[in-house]
Order: C-alpha cells, then sequence, then structure tokens
C-alpha cells in the first residue's frame, strides 16, 4: 500500500477553486515530483499535505491513518521553503535544534544531534552565525538541516532550488539526492524546472489547471507523454492527426500521405506528436522514410543548431536541424519523420 | 562624477538643520547653561542639588516615572494582540488602521474632555456604578493618578499599536509554519518566533509611549489634580505661575535626562531578547 494517498482532494481559497478531484499516491522511499507551470496546484498540493491548509473536501491517508484532520505541528513532515524561512534571530544551531527542542530531547542529545547533521550539509564551523551572514547556498543547507534533524516521515520540498544561481542549482539537487538516498526518506518536490526533476525525482506527476495529467518515471514522461499538454510540456512541438489503415503500423494523415509510425497503440485515430530534432529536412533525391513536403518560412540561427518553421499541407512543422546544411525562407524542402520518434496520443 | 554629486546633497539638509539650530538647540542650550551657575554668576550645581534634595520634586520625580511606566505597559499589553490581530487576520486592514489612530485626529484638550464627561461625577461610568448599585454613591475617578493614566494610555496606544504592526507586517507567514512544521504548537510558534521578532516595534513602540507621556501637558493637566503633578505640569507651575525659569529648567534637564536613559535602557533589554536587532 502506498505511504501517502490523497483521495479526492478538492481544495482551493474562498470560491476559487484550485485542486479538484485530486488524486495522488507516493510510495515509501520515492522521490516524487510535482511539476507544472505556476498556478497549477502543485504548491497548494503540498502545503495540503504539510497541513498548512485542509481540503475542502476528500481525503489525505497517511501510513494507514486519516492525516485530514492532523494539525501540521503533529505530522513530523520535514518542510524546506522557497524562501528557507529560517528564523533570523536565531543562530544556525537553534535553527537546527529547533525541532528537536519541540520534541523536549535533552540537552546534549541535541548538541550531538544538530551537529552530526550540520556536519552532514558540510556546515560544520558555522553554528554561531546567524541566516543573514550566510550566502544562499548555505542557508538552503541550513534549512535541510532544519528539516532533516527531526528524522521526518516525510519531506516537503517547495521549490528549494529557485533561488540559487544556475551552478548551485546543479550542485545542491545531486545533494539533496545524495542526502534522500543516504537516509531513504520519502520525499515530495516541487519545482517548475523540468531538468532539475527529471534530474533528482524516482517518478514526475506534471500538474495542469489542477489534476495530474501523468505520473511516471522521468524517461517514461520524456519518451511517451500520454496527452498534449504533457507533450508540449517535455517539448514535443508538432502535433499531426492520424487515422490507423489496414496495414499494420501505417497510417494516414490528413492529407492523405502515408506515415509509418513503430510504436502501435489501440484505437483508430490519434493525434500524434515528434520532436523538432526528430525531423529532417531531405536533400534532394535521397529516399527516406515518411516524406513531407513544405516550404520554409522562418529560419532561425540558434548557434549550434538551426531552427526552421516549416508549412506544409497537415500544419507548421518546428524542425531543428545542425548546421551542415542551411535553408532559407521560401525555400521548398522535403521533411522525413523518423518512424520511431513519432508518439500517438 | 559620483562622489561630486554627493557632495552637493548636503545641502538639501541644511534649511531643516538651520530651522533646527536657531529655533531648538540655541535655546535649549541657553537654558540647560544657566542651570549651572548660580545667582552671583559663578558655576555651581547649587541648582541640582537644591531640586534633588526637595521631597515636593522627589514625589513629582517618582510619580512622572512611575505613571509612564504603567501606561507604556497597559499600552504594550493592549496594543500587542491588536496589533497581531490587524496584522495577521483581518481582512479589513485600513479600516482598522484607521480605527485605531482616529484618536490621534482629535486634539488632547477635546480628549481630555471627553475623558471628564465620561470620568466625571455625574459621568456615564459613575451613573452606571450607582443605578447598577455597584457603589452607595459616586466614586472619584477624576484628577488624580488614575485618570491620567487613562488619558495617557488613550493618547499614546495608537503609536504601541503602529510601531507594532510596522513590525508584525515584515514577520514572513512562512516562519510560523515553519515552525509548526517543526512541532512547535501556537503558543511555541509564538513564544519563540513572533514575540522575539516583534521586539523592534516592542522596543519603538514604548519609547514612543514613555517619552510621550513623560513629556505630556495636556492630558496630565486637564485630567490630573493639583496633589497629583507631574514633571511638565511641574515646569509649567514654577515657570508661569512662580517666575523661576532656573527652576523649570532645572526640571526640564533632569526630564530629558530620565528620556535618554529609559530610552537606552529599554534599548538594552530588547537586545538581550531578540540578539539580532
Amino acid at each position: 500500500m502506498a505511504l501517502l494517498e490523497l483521495q479526492n482532494i478538492t481544495a482551493g481559497y474562498d470560491k476559487n477553486v484550485i485542486l479538484k478531484d485530486l488524486d495522488f499516491q507516493v510510495e515509501k522511499g520515492e522521490l516524487v515530483s510535482l511539476l507544472g507551470s505556476s498556478g497549477c496546484g502543485k504548491t497548494t498540493t503540498l502545503r495540503l499535505i504539510a497541513g498548512f491548509s485542509s481540503p475542502m473536501a476528500g481525503k489525505f491517508i497517511f501510513n494507514g491513518k486519516d492525516y485530514t484532520q492532523v494539525p501540521l505541528n503533529k505530522r513530523n513532515f520535514g518542510f524546506v521553503f522557497q524562501s528557507y524561512a529560517l528564523f533570523p534571530h536565531m543562530t544556525v544551531f537553534d535553527n537546527v535544534a529547533f525541532g528537536l527542542k519541540m520534541r523536549k530531547m535533552g540537552k546534549d542529545q541535541i548538541q550531538k544531534e544538530v551537529m552530526e547533521m550540520l556536519k552532514t550539509v558540510d556546515l560544520k564551523g558555522f553554528e554561531d552565525r546567524f541566516p543573514k551572514e550566510m550566502s544562499g547556498g548555505q542557508r538552503q543547507r541550513v534549512a535541510l538541516a532544519r528539516a532533516l534533524v527531526i528524522k521526518p516521515d516525510l519531506l516537503l520540498l517547495d521549490e528549494p532550488l529557485s533561488n540559487l544561481d544556475a551552478k548551485l542549482r546543479v550542485k545542491m539537487r545531486v545533494e539533496i539526492r545524495r542526502l534522500q538516498q543516504k537516509f531513504g526518506f520519502t520525499a515530495i518536490y516541487v519545482t517548475h524546472d523540468q531538468e532539475e526533476c527529471f534530474a533528482i525525482s524516482d517518478k514526475v506527476a506534471i500538474m495542469n489547471h489542477g489534476v495530474i495529467e501523468q505520473m511516471d518515471a522521468p524517461s517514461v514522461i520524456y519518451n511517451h507523454p500520454k496527452t498534449e499538454f504533457i507533450a508540449r510540456f517535455v517539448g514535443f512541438e508538432n502535433f499531426l492527426d492520424l487515422k490507423k489503415t489496414e496495414t499494420k503500423g501505417i497510417y494516414v494523415a490528413s492529407n492523405g500521405s502515408r506515415i509509418q509510425v513503430e510504436n502501435d497503440k489501440e484505437g483508430d485515430s490519434f493525434k500524434a506528436c515528434i520532436r523538432p530534432e526528430d525531423i529532417q529536412i531531405v536533400p534532394g533525391g535521397l529516399q527516406l522514410p515518411n516524406p513531407l513536403e513544405g516550404e520554409i518560412m522562418v529560419s532561425t540561427f540558434l548557434g549550434k543548431r538551426n531552427q526552421y518553421n516549416i508549412r506544409t499541407e497537415v500544419g507548421e512543422f518546428e524542425v531543428s536541424t545542425d548546421q551542415e546544411s542551411v535553408y532559407k525562407s521560401g525555400d521548398q524542402v522535403t521533411l522525413s519523420l523518423t518512424p520511431n520518434k513519432i508518439i500517438l496520443l | 562624477m559620483l562622489e561630486k554629486k554627493t557632495k552637493i546633497y548636503w545641502l538639501f539638509i541644511l534649511p531643516g538643520c538651520l530651522f533646527l539650530a536657531f529655533f531648538m538647540l540655541i535655546p535649549l542650550f541657553s537654558l540647560i547653561f544657566k542651570t549651572f551657575f548660580n545667582e552671583s554668576g559663578s558655576f555651581s550645581m547649587k541648582n541640582y542639588f537644591s531640586l534633588l534634595e526637595s521631597t515636593y520634586f522627589k514625589q513629582v520625580f517618582w510619580r512622572s516615572i512611575r505613571l509612564s511606566l504603567i501606561s507604556t505597559f497597559v499600552c504594550a499589553v493592549l496594543g500587542f494582540p491588536t496589533a497581531y490581530y490587524i496584522s495577521k487576520y483581518s481582512k479589513n486592514k485600513g479600516i482598522l488602521m484607521a480605527l485605531a489612530v482616529f484618536p490621534m485626529f482629535t486634539s488632547p484638550v477635546i480628549r481630555s474632555f471627553s475623558w471628564m464627561v465620561i470620568l466625571g461625577k455625574k459621568g456615564f461610568v459613575n451613573n452606571f456604578l450607582v443605578s447598577s448599585g455597584l457603589t452607595a454613591k459616586p466614586i472619584s475617578l477624576l484628577y488624580n493618578e488614575f485618570s491620567m493614566v487613562v488619558g495617557f494610555i488613550q493618547l499614546f496606544l495608537p503609536l504601541m499599536i503602529l510601531s507594532l504592526i510596522g513590525v508584525m507586517d515584515n514577520i514572513q507567514e512562512d516562519l510560523n509554519l515553519a515552525a509548526g512544521s517543526l512541532g512547535a504548537s501556537k503558543a511555541a510558534s509564538f513564544r519563540y518566533v513572533v514575540l522575539p521578532l516583534s521586539i523592534p516595534g516592542l522596543v519603538t513602540g514604548s519609547v514612543l509611549v514613555f517619552t510621550g507621556c513623560l513629556t505630556a501637558y495636556t492630558t496630565p493637566q486637564l485630567l490630573g489634580g493639583t496633589d497629583t503633578r507631574v514633571l511638565a505640569t511641574m515646569i509649567y507651575q514654577q515657570a508661569m505661575s512662580l517666575g523661576d525659569w532656573t527652576q523649570a529648567s532645572v526640571v526640564a534637564v533632569v526630564m530629558i535626562v530620565i528620556t535618554i536613559l529609559v530610552s537606552s535602557g529599554i534599548n538594552g533589554v530588547s537586545r538581550k531578547l531578540n540578539p539580532t536587532i
């Protein structure tokens, strides 16, 4: 059974419903990311699990118990805030010790546990500093240490790296993953950064308008999106309508072109998608599968690659190619859609 | 380039500084200066020694401090929950803030007169006490220390509330949530997070209220009696009724010194409670 389970959760503020009938499950020891653009409900979901707010309807089951009405200070969940939310009037030591003090742990034990945790997050020697005397990355580690030292049953992270610069972000996400594997804690990680979430998670749940559109391992989401929203989210720019034919693996586009697709699927008509880099522009005379005639509308230089917007009979395509041959707007070209890269939705 | 520019900017503060120097610092220092000389014109601390030995002065001195401290304390106790509510929970913050500072829109004279109406022998409070049988005849609520403290509190509570709201608005809600997620009850979050972080506002408010009470003139003059004089009314009495300007100046100097001492004392205490101020 899942460690954490949200059942038919509806939540929002006043009359503004943000989550509608949300179902969500996390297994013990997993790091699950909630990914989505701002306003999709990911932070609301996380705060609900933390106990910062309660749902309008639905149930939150944790470890087999109904946690829906359990107050936040009785949940034993660690929370890492986007703003870090370190207590500005306390030293690093007191910040990390706070949760243990609330648990009425003995002074010696607190001393021992805090120092050990500070060592784990590489902040030994910083215990007497105040948060304002530290850098963003260091504060982030204090926030992590403070949430982890209470040995939480669940760690919740709300865009914890969004205030750091790009380099530090990569370093810290490796660090979080290392700690998660070291302690084996279950974690839910909210982010809008696709790369970050793919790099860190066991599973990714992509949210849109208050529902989870797809929850799978990062590689599954990346290669086999289930909906058009997910496909667009993970970089599929080109969509076309396909109908099944009598022949297995052969589909027909709206203009009658026969398109060969390797990943077959049950059903009759589909929306299919393909990434810009999986379409080739065919030099004259060469025979490649799935040809489509088109005209270059816009040619954009992107450094390593060139991007073309190409009009065809079945719609506009975005194609990304290397610099071997360059086309300009107005050129008539033939496109080739790589058969094993076409995904049926 | 930048340095050249900043050199010009000090001119901006010049008019204000000149104004203060001519109309405040010079008269003030000439007053203070005079207190250190005796009638024959030679330097002497006689004025101070004779004042400090006077039982009347000692009475007035301690009464002033006591009433100011009581008023400050009550303002803090009343102001804290009010400010906390307005800052964190209210939906009509603007309206509540306006209501909180509303007393400041009228003059202390009008406010003191209102208290006379309320606290007088035939006032609203005594009418209630007598008609409800709680007391046989009207009790004296006016022209004593009680009515002065009531007047002070009404006069200066807005300052306490405003100072506290200013600081509380800057306490991130996430800090409370963080404390809660770490196992702190609402009371513990308040004790360990909200209270220490509100200290700067409490300090500013207390200094404003204390110095306000200590130096207030209208309220003690109108709501206090002849046997409950405070430093401010004593200065007036010395200068205007008795024509003793030197004595009045000595009291004024004492008042300034207390204000400075108490303000820095409150600052010191607050630093102990919140070392990051």
